[in-house]
């Protein structure tokens, strides 16, 4: 259901069917408590907290606003707890409050389509209704948009009966913020009393509004949880991390792939156009003039044929049609992905770790449905090494946490041989065990769940097969960096051997014997016998730039020459400031520079630092080298693979060049989709193709 | 190495010592990385001695040299504790083992992770320098044996005087307590009244044997190995059977552990192998309790565990074991599947061991009383 904050378009009361207008409000909503997630007093909590903060971030995202949600958990006398919320969004116009708060929007086909929160879930209605179902209390609702001069403060209950909010108690008053003191410009505030219970663990409050925040690195969020006689036992504060806000998602027209005859019918019925071309047309996604006709001489339907006069039977033969003829696919552009570097700083808010990779897949569509996943792998630091793996379930940035096991989600985790990434996987069954944390998020405009209960997502071949790349990528990210870790351990014990054993073996045999210390040079470079490579990522907290340090060490009895090339996040934001030994783009986000000659036990250091990222972007990077001999910690460059590199941005800058032309006709369908593909295409391939390196070592 | 038994000077020691300080020197002065070889110290590196009638290390050879971490340390290791044992000898003190490993806490980069490198180590040094753990001043911790009937030692007390005594008279009801040091210098095998000496592995059967009177009954002196017998227990007795020209009997459980005490007394230890002439007491006799007492007693028993199983395998590839005495032992604990304790003869009562097991097992080989 569309988010109902902020005077966003509501679902048209014919949607809802007369027959289930007919049943008393209260009743359907008691006999369908368990899929609308009341069905126990804990669910229930984490159901209306969730209806809460998803409103408010749907709400503050539309209003282009960073959001500032703080939740707030009181423990009355008996099960009864008071609930309060409050953001810093738009605010709710009073006249629109009746109807965000007071109506029970049944049925969820949009004619228009994008991803939202709202989608899932029955809307804060639900919380309006179980808090008079089970306690009789009223909502307290405080509204501010910024244009009003005051704040309006309304208590609503609701009429089961007519499906509407009685409204108690209005007022308009100036609103103080209570930990502040200061007048609320915009926001909106609710306070209910219900039957509930408030419980720590894998399913809690707390664990919801930490993977929202994971997903919301735009957000912050914050929980406070007050005892019965006050005490504070939960105070969590998760504060955002990026500034940028999701970008807006575009609503499109559903595609002919993925609609149902009811639906069919319906748009029939209603469509205003005259003729079937024109309906067609206008009411799908991917579906141009010459597809129209096309579809219609297939399915023998007259192209002037009136919409409204179309029988069942007719219908039937267009919805084969519909699967039959070669259609355009719909535009991505609908759907909102979190961003790769986001996760991760999402990821890192919430969780100390030594590790982390996340990727961003192409939007891709199923069935008509557009849909796009992202992976996320934390390891190491504060994560547990001790049973299976933390999994963080997203569908369209809405927490997943009950039935995991049933998730197409889960599944896909399972489905990869973690052994050969770095995790024990025993048996090779089930979730891998280790210090890890796996998140995935899927972003559709249609997520298909299993059950009304909304909390997995069905099985999908497309969907499974696009989270396994996702996962593959991740993976190989993580066994990179646990041979990194072995190298380095490595390295670093052959220098402490003969930087600090082997003198002192020198000094103890002199002194042992009364002879003269022997010069070690010749001997260390026996011991060491190669070139090692040491790169250290850093942060410049003066001037917030990031930084790298390349260190090369020829312990070898030969001099050395070498191309060092360095991977770094290259983009329009970001560049290049410091850069001590010059060099040359090699390729996109590949920078080299020609070393002098290394002499035997000598070595060199290369720094650069770069603008436009914040701490904790870069935390991973590739060394590669070119040049006779090994270098332990840097990998031989495959010149062929660079090469790829190079077309490929060729060919995406010619792309992007007859993009920018044909942008200038703003139709829909076609050119958007090639626009999607170039800009992102470039990255993802980028992407793979350092995936097939590391392939290449193994 | 059969220079090994000859007790060398201080200065000797001190020299000896120096020669592993100066391979490393020499080493990195030549520009090469210093190193230490060493003998492999595995079974699959021990061979039959025929002029000795022990087993010794073969031919194999490792180096330690420093071209990794962690046989850095153990070089840097070998050096420190070269100097401490040199000054040991000149102030005339000495250590065990224990307070060895404590000393290296200071160190630095050259202290030992654990008791059991300082331990390895100290083996190291005998084995490269050919001398004896005693001549570097270094006492085990390890508990020496107990020995019970009538033979006489002289033992040089703290006071540096000799003082007699007789393992049956002088004595309480734990017997005698072997030093950790045993060569001539502090204990002198002086009269014997017995016709065998017989080593038991278990402190329980031990007792038995003495309560019964077994020691005179039988005219034999007790010795009580407490499980792996320490080097003490095994050179007293390679002196009682050299010096004496008794026979020495070996009384164990029936289990793959008990089997290598025997060979540890008999052929020499793995670890040890550098002093096995020295050490071990060819003459030996394992007396029981073998696989076929298990049958033909119908003694009490265990299954034998993986462990156990896995154990009975790695003997059958030990050289030691390699006769057919012992593959029919071996073979046949394997088929049965069982084990047994010494005093799982207890089944027949208190006196059934003293009054009928070691009787006929003692007929068996000759020794009736």
């Amino acid at each position: 259901m569309g988010g109902p904050s902020g005077g966003i378009k509501m679902v048209d009361a014919r949607d809802i069917s007369s027959k289930q207008k007919q049943i008393a409000v209260s009743e359907f909503f008691e006999k369908n408590k368990h899929f609308l997630g009341f069905d126990s007093l804990q669910r229930s909590l984490i159901t209306a907290v969730k209806e809460a903060v998803d409103n408010s971030l749907d709400a503050c995202e539309e209003a282009r606003i960073l959001p500032e949600i703080k939740v707030e958990i009181n423990r009355l006398k008996g099960d009864d707890i008071e609930l309060i919320s409050q953001d810093n969004g738009p605010g709710i116009p009073r006249d629109a409050i009746e109807n965000v708060f007071g109506k029970f929007l049944l049925g969820s086909r949009f004619h228009a389509i994008r991803q939202t929160r709202g989608q899932q879930g029955i809307g804060i209605t639900g919380v309006v209704m179980y808090s008079q179902l089970t306690t009789g209390a009223k909502t307290r609702v405080v509204s501010k948009i910024k244009n009003d001069s005051s704040a309006v403060f309304v208590e609503l209950g609701l009429d089961t009966r007519k499906n509407k909010a009685i409204k108690s108690k209005e007022r308009r008053d100036v609103w103080l913020d209570e930990n502040t003191g200061k007048e609320v410009i915009h926001g909106l505030k609710i306070a209910t009393i219900m039957k509930a219970k408030y419980q720590r663990g894998k399913q809690s409050v707390f664990q919801y509004l930490r993977m929202t925040s994971i997903v919301n690195p735009h957000a912050t969020i914050s929980l406070i949880v007050r005892d019965r006689d006050g005490e504070i036992i939960e105070d969590a504060k998760w504060i955002r991390t990026s500034e940028r806000l999701p970008r807006v998602v575009e609503e499109i027209k559903p595609h002919p792939h993925g609609i149902q005859l009811g639906t069919l019918q319906r748009m029939l019925r209603e469509s205003e156009e005259k003729r079937m071309t024109s309906f067609l047309r206008h009411n799908f996604s991917g579906v141009s003039m010459r597809a129209a006709k096309e579809l219609l001489s297939s399915s023998e339907i007259e192209e002037i044929r009136n919409p409204k006069r179309i029988n069942s039977e007719d219908a039937k033969k267009l919805i084969e049609a519909f699967q039959k003829v070669k259609l355009l696919p719909p535009p991505t552009d609908c759907l909102s992905p979190i961003d790769d570097l986001l996760i991760k700083k999402g990821l890192s808010k919430a969780i100390d770790s030594r590790f982390a990779s996340t990727v961003t897949r192409l939007p891709t569509v199923s069935q008509g449905n557009p849909f796009q996943v992202e992976v996320g792998l934390v390891f190491g630091g504060d994560l547990s090494a001790d049973g299976p793996i933390e999994v963080l379930r997203f569908a369209n940035r809405v927490p997943l946490m009950y039935q995991q096991g049933g998730c197409a989600l889960t599944k896909a985790i399972e489905s990869i041989n973690w052994k050969q990434y770095g995790l024990d996987h025993p048996g090779g069954k089930g979730l891998p065990k280790g210090a890890a944390a796996v998140l995935i998020h899927l972003a559709s405009t249609n997520v298909q769940f299993t059950s009304e209960a909304k909390e997995a997502v069905s099985d999908n071949e497309e969907v499974s097969n696009e989270i396994r790349k996702g996962l593959l990528e991740v993976g190989r990210g993580l066994k990179n960096h646990l041979k990194k870790n072995t190298q380095r351990k490595k390295a670093r014990e052959k220098f402490e051997l003969v930087n600090v054993i082997l003198p002192e073996i020198a000094k103890k045999t002199s002194k042992i014997l009364g002879r003269e210390e022997p010069d070690l040079a010749p001997v260390i470079t026996q011991i060491m016998n190669a070139v090692f490579c040491e790169e250290e990522l850093g942060w410049d907290k003066e001037r917030k730039l990031a930084t790298c340090s390349i260190q090369i060490f020829n312990y070898t009895a030969r001099a050395r020459a070498y191309t060092i090339l360095l991977k770094w996040p290259e983009s329009d934001m970001v560049s290049i400031v410091e850069n001590s030994n010059g060099g040359r783009k090699e390729a996109r986000g590949i920078w080299a520079w020609r070393l002098d000659t290394l002499n035997p036990g000598s070595s060199t250091t290369i720094h650069i630092s770069l603008s436009g990222l914040s701490k904790g972007d870069w935390t991973d990077t590739d060394v590669f080298f070119r040049g006779n001999g090994d270098i332990i910690g840097a990998t031989k460059i495959d010149e062929k693979i660079l090469e790829e590199i190079r077309k490929t941005e060729a060919l995406s800058a010619v792309r992007k060049e007859i993009h920018e032309v044909n942008n200038i006709d703003t139709d829909v369908g076609e050119e958007k989709v090639i626009h999607v593909v170039t800009e992102n295409g470039t990255n993802q391939e980028k992407i793979d193709i350092f995936s097939k390196f590391e392939e290449d070592e193994v | 190495m059969s220079e090994i038994g000859q007790r060398k000077s201080k200065l000797e020691v001190k020299e000896a010592l120096k020669g592993i300080a100066a391979e490393m020197h020499n080493k990195m002065e030549k520009g090469v990385p210093p190193s230490m070889t060493l003998p492999v110290r595995a079974k699959t590196n021990i061979g039959f001695d025929n002029k000795l009638g022990v087993y010794k290390y073969g031919k194999k050879k490792s180096t330690r040299d420093a071209t990794s971490l962690g046989s850095a340390r153990q070089l840097l290791r070998s050096l420190h504790v070269t100097e401490f044992i040199e000054q040991m000898i000149d102030s005339g003190k000495s250590s065990t083992l224990r307070e060895m490993y404590y000393i290296s806490e200071g160190w630095g980069h050259g202290k030992f992770g654990s008791q059991n490198e300082s331990n390895n180590l100290a083996e190291d040094l005998e084995i490269v320098t050919k001398c004896l753990r005693e001549d570097f001043k270094l006492r085990p911790e390890e508990d020496g044996a107990r020995i019970i009937g009538n033979i006489t030692f002289e033992e040089r007390n703290r006071k540096g005087d000799w003082m007699r005594i007789n393992c049956r008279d002088d004595v309480g009801d734990s017997g005698y307590g072997v030093p950790y040091n045993v060569e001539s210098e502090k204990l002198t095998l002086i009269d014997e009244d017995v016709d065998f000496i017989m080593a038991i592995e278990t402190g329980g059967m031990f007792d038995r044997l003495v309560e019964n009177g077994f020691d005179e009954e039988a005219r034999c002196a007790l010795i009580h190995l407490k499980g792996q017998p320490a080097r003490s227990t095994r050179r007293i007795m390679k002196r009682m059977s050299q010096e004496w020209n008794k026979p020495i009997l070996v009384f164990a459980d029936c289990d793959p552990w008990s089997f290598r005490i025997f060979a540890s007394i008999a052929y020499g230890a793995i670890k040890t192998a550098h002093i096995s002439e020295y050490l071990a007491t060819k003459e030996a006799t394992y007396l029981g309790i073998t696989a076929d007492d298990i049958l033909a007693y119908d003694l009490p028993s265990d299954e034998l565990t993986k462990q156990d199983l896995g154990a009975l395998d790695s003997e059958l590839t030990d050289p030691r074991f390699n006769t057919g005495y012992w593959k029919d032992q071996i073979n046949l604990m394997k088929e049965i599947g069982k084990k047994a304790e010494q005093q799982s003869l207890a089944k027949y009562g208190l006196d059934f061991v003293t009054d009928t097991y070691l009787p006929e097992k003692l007929a068996d080989i000759g020794l009736a009383y």
